[in-house]
């Protein structure tokens, strides 16, 4: 075989590379503007799901403009019988995104989670639909002021396993809670 | 080699969890409920066949220097192709995996076979051996995953059985939660492996026996 000059071969080694990269980079591409409009698409279904179920029956007037010293309050959506309150606390394994609905009282009407990374079978069990998860959300209903998990001497009972968990839903409630009283107050 | 014999070494005598012991990560992680086993099960044989087959496909095309470079590129495609279907139309999956389906890229499990496997043979071989490698694969993180579930939820079929609740078996109260803490990945794990040994070791013995009376 002829001998390669050095300038060539580092060429034929970079230039491949870049070849299979940039055909991996366009197929991905394509890809993604296929599932881009899909993927946002379901979140916003998610959202809206989890606005109906913390706000039951509620005409959901549009965003509302909030002030918040936590910095776990993203998005808070008014309506005629509260608000809907989108928090994002930082859980075990990424931000929990969840949605709290909160009377003009300040008293929680519900708790939903839209998306959350944490472990499956133990934090993952506060977005789920099964009987533990129900149960877990359900004991925020009708609470107000400032709450903690029983760990960190509170009324909250942690699910089990996953208590940091359990308080970082916490935090996020306390969160919507007080971004609340302040609205509330202003208004 | 024969399709009986890919099988057989995918299943058992090259199972990649329990002989080779790659993909530990995801293994000892997600096996908490049937779904997840086999969700998971099911991405990783996909990203292994289509990655097998694009670098059996490439495999005189690649300089050796730069190989594991170029694999590891083709298979981040793949497990973010994956990854989006998942995420557009298996909304549930995606996020009960969470962050493991990306993680599939550092996989050893796959760079492993593009390397042992589809860089020295052709396309269809390379397909059948991904096939069956994912299938054993599957296998075992299914074990993995039925034993954890009922020993540490008390449920079977988690997640896709009864609405997703499973079928009880052990009474509320009564299962022991370390099953699906990480500690009880590693038991559960052991056991396999264990199990997989013994079993290899009695075909061993039968075939030895068999060539004996002849």
């Amino acid at each position: 075989m002829k001998q390669e000059s050095v300038v060539k071969y580092i060429l034929r080694l970079a230039l491949t590379l870049l070849l299979i990269t940039g055909v991996v980079a366009a197929a991905l591409a394509g890809i993604n503007s296929i599932t881009a409009p899909k993927i946002l698409e379901n979140q916003q279904a998610k959202i809206r799901a989890a606005i109906q179920t913390v706000l039951p029956e509620a005409n959901i007037s549009g965003e509302v403009a909030f002030t918040d010293a936590t910095g776990l309050v993203k998005t808070v959506y008014g309506s005629d019988k509260g608000y809907a309150v989108e928090v994002a606390p930082v859980g075990f394994g990424g931000d929990i995104t969840m949605l709290v609905g909160v009377s003009h009282e300040g008293k929680i009407l519900g708790v939903a989670v839209v998306s959350q990374t944490e472990t499956a079978g133990l934090g993952a069990i506060v977005a789920a639909d099964s009987q533990a998860g129900q149960s877990f959300r359900d004991q925020f209903v009708g609470l107000s002021g400032t709450l903690a998990v029983e760990k960190d001497g509170g009324e909250i009972d942690s699910v089990t396993g996953a208590t940091i968990t359990s308080r970082a839903v916490t935090d996020g409630i306390n969160a919507a809670l007080s971004c609340v009283a302040d609205l509330e107050k202003v208004g | 080699m024969k399709f009986k014999d890919h099988v057989k070494e995918g299943l058992l005598t090259k199972n990649p969890v329990t002989v080779q012991l790659l993909g530990m990560c995801s293994t000892l992680a997600i096996t908490t409920s049937l779904f997840n086993g086999l969700g998971m099960g099911l991405a990783v044989t996909v990203i292994l066949i289509c990655s097998n087959v694009l670098i059996s496909a490439l495999r005189n095309f690649i300089p050796s220097q730069i190989r594991i470079a170029a694999y590891i590129v083709i298979i981040a495609g793949f497990v973010t192709i994956v990854d989006l279907i998942l995420q557009a139309y298996l909304q549930e999956l995606s996020e009960s995996l969470g962050v493991f389906i990306p993680l599939i890229v550092v996989n050893c499990m796959i760079l492993g076979r593009a390397e042992a496997f589809a860089s020295k043979n052709g396309v269809l071989a390379s397909a059948l051996d991904g096939l069956c490698q994912g299938f054993g694969y599957t296998v075992a993180l299914v074990v993995v995953c039925v034993i954890r579930e009922l020993l540490g939820s008390g449920t079977f079929g988690g997640g896709i059985l009864n609405n997703g609740e499973g079928i009880r078996i052990i009474p509320q109260g009564f299962p022991a939660m370390q099953m699906v803490m990480p500690v009880g990945g590693f038991l559960a794990l052991g056991f396999v492996i264990a199990g997989s040994q013994w079993l290899m070791r009695k075909l061993e013995h039968r075939k030895k026996d068999k060539e004996a009376v002849r």
